[in-house]
């Protein structure tokens, strides 16, 4: 049962995220469409199809994926971080709310901010390359598991981090790098051998083919083991956040 | 660290243990002492009502402890580190049901860190540290559900609203608020007209008054004010305080760090002075004046004199301002008659005799350098 504590916590960050929709919502939407724009469809159409499916419907589930990730990243690592530099902080800290309920609070608003997102990016995508999902079931599974990841990421390092700069050493060299290698815009079947095996070890790989098998039905990995793998990620980060808010690390001094 | 026991009584004054409600304060509540049916902050708005005389308790066991029934807070050995700093060395101390307890001490001198552990913003090294009898780590969703915390530094959000920020502070202690404990508290900070501005829009006494407000929205037990009125004008100080009183008399425990030492003598039932983590003495304000303090007598004399004459001299006597003046300090609980008797007896013509009450800042000083000596600092 959700405590009205943890309801009030989750539903003031997904306000917070809805006071500033241009920057948190319709700039990430215009970024990934401007990749879905450029790379699908003037690059794209020069390009063969992907294991049967056109290029530019075959980079959509990766956008997806990229777009999920990296708000649900942003909003735990920004709120909490800001909250930590303004002082507002101390609010949660002095309250009642267990550390699961905090945790669950942000993790909550990260998924749905980064949903939101996902799913705007699919619509917009959708327009031009129609909206069959293969299997949709699995798609939203991966992906709520893939935002729940990165929202504990986030968390994990708005803790951690004692600056912006370090805030956003996460997406700038962990995050995108991976993204981009991990196969949102090819397959490891195009690849040679030597990158190949490098992105057959980047996890992120997993979660942009697992989409892709959930969107379009075709995988490069087995999907179900790709789940697994995120799935443990998952629990690893929302963990390792939980045991961060429970020690009271660089929060409670 | 002494503690005057009995302190009250022998002013003739019984301490009566003020019937605590559940829940907490309400400034309007009727029920409340001195009839805060408004409850304002606005200075020039109603009478003080805590203006009436508070007693000293009656302290029991080591320094700075009451008796068990009366504590509200409780901390046993309390030490914090940070690395090699030692922000708090054992401290004992409790705080009592219903009484405004004053901690004094020079920057630094480990204040926050003492609230900020009881609150549970940090963590102590070594210690016990209770609210209610419930340990602030194992039970701290019960501790933190009787604790209210307005931080030293203004903080606010800027992505909500006045009111927003109030049901949300609510929310997280699982209180829904409701339209009439919101008003209540809005016009109790005189915040009823920024309901709906910007926490961002809020001048600086309006942002520490709705960090008071947020502090205040689960009805705490005890609430704690980290240095309240730092940095607030005089008018608003003196709401505050008025306010402060009120809540007090509706039965809310307060605890105030402050630098300003007549705050402290304004507000405070009890009052600590802790020095370099340490706790120097925990007493009755009244009683650790009346210890501590002394009167200096200044009598000006119609024409000066070279020195004191001798039956003055042997009271301590010394003249000033080029023999024009002659001042006496009289210890506490003295009278200053003998000094006049004197006077008179020397045939000194007088001009006129000021009488100057210890002030609790005289006291503070004379503590912490007794304590900085102590420690060898």
């Amino acid at each position: 049962m959700i405590s009205y504590g943890l309801w009030t916590l989750f539903a003031k960050e997904v306000r917070r995220f809805m006071r500033v929709p241009g920057q948190t919502l319709l700039s990430p939407v215009v970024t990934t469409v401007l990749y879905f724009v450029v790379f699908g469809w003037s690059l794209g159409s020069r390009l063969r199809d992907v294991e049967g499916v056109p290029y530019a419907r075959f980079i959509v589930p990766g956008l997806v994926a990229l777009g999920v990730v990296t708000n649900a990243y942003a909003n735990t690592a920004s709120s909490l971080f800001v909250m930590k530099l303004q002082g507002t902080v101390v609010d949660l800290l002095v309250s009642p709310l267990t550390y699961g309920q905090i945790l669950w609070a942000f993790i909550g608003a990260g998924v749905v901010r980064g949903l939101l997102v996902g799913g705007v990016t699919w619509a917009v995508a959708g327009a031009f390359e129609g909206f069959g999902l293969a299997h949709p079931l699995f798609a939203l599974a991966l992906v709520i598991l893939a935002a729940i990841l990165f929202a504990a990421l986030g968390l994990v390092t708005a803790i951690w981090a004692t600056s912006f700069e370090q805030v956003n050493f996460v997406p700038t060299f962990f995050i995108t790098p991976l993204t981009f290698l991990g196969g949102v815009f090819y397959s490891v079947e195009m690849l040679p051998p030597a990158l190949r095996r490098f992105t057959l070890a980047n996890p992120i790989f997993y979660m942009v083919d697992g989409v892709r098998f959930g969107m379009l039905g075709i995988s490069d990995a087995p999907p179900w083991a790709g789940a697994a793998l995120l799935g443990a990620l998952a629990a690893l980060a929302v963990g390792a956040a939980w045991a961060m808010l429970r020690s009271g690390y660089r929060l409670r001094g | 660290m002494v503690v005057h026991r009995g302190a009250a009584k022998k002013r003739g004054r019984a301490r009566q243990p003020r019937p605590v409600r559940r829940g907490g304060l309400r400034p309007h509540d009727p029920r409340a002492r001195g009839g805060a049916a408004g409850g304002r902050l606005r200075p020039g708005g109603r009478g003080d009502p805590g203006a009436r005389p508070r007693q000293g308790g009656t302290a029991a066991g080591p320094p700075g402890t009451v008796s068990p029934v009366e504590s509200v807070v409780t901390l046993r050995g309390v030490s914090k580190r940070f690395g090699d700093l030692a922000a708090l060395e054992d401290v004992d101390l409790e705080i009592r049901q219903g009484e405004i307890f004053a901690l004094l001490g020079p920057n630094g001198a480990g204040k926050t860190t003492l609230i900020s552990i009881v609150a549970g913003l940090l963590r102590a090294t070594a210690g016990d540290v209770r609210v209610l009898g419930k340990d602030v780590v194992e039970d701290y969703r019960l501790t933190r559900r009787a604790v209210g915390l307005v931080p030293q530094e203004i903080n606010f959000d800027p992505f909500f609203t006045v009111e927003e920020a109030l049901r949300i502070q609510a929310g997280y202690f699982g209180v829904r608020l409701s339209e009439a404990r919101l008003t209540e508290i809005l016009d109790a900070l005189d915040l009823a007209g920024k309901r709906r501005t910007n926490s961002r829009a809020l001048s600086g006494g309006m942002k520490r008054r709705l960090l008071i407000g947020k502090a205040l929205v689960h009805e705490p037990r005890v609430l704690f004010l980290d240095e309240p009125t730092a940095g607030v004008d005089v008018e608003l100080r003196r709401a505050l305080w008025r306010y402060v009183r009120r809540l007090r008399d509706a039965g809310t425990t307060i605890v105030l760090t402050t630098h300003y030492l007549e705050e402290a003598e304004e507000l405070a039932d009890r009052i600590g002075v802790i020095d370099l983590g340490r706790l120097l003495v925990v007493e009755e304000k009244d009683a650790l004046l009346q210890r501590h303090g002394a009167r200096t007598v200044r009598i000006a004399l119609s024409r000066p004199v070279e020195a004191p004459p001798p039956a003055l001299a042997d009271l301590g006597a010394r003249a000033v301002a080029g023999g024009r003046v002659i001042e006496v300090e009289v210890a506490a609980g003295s009278a200053a008659g003998p000094v006049l008797a004197a006077v008179v007896a020397a045939g000194l013509e007088v001009e006129d005799v000021d009488t100057r009450r210890t002030t609790l800042e005289d006291v503070f000083v004379r503590l912490v350098s007794r304590g900085a000596r102590g420690s060898g600092a």
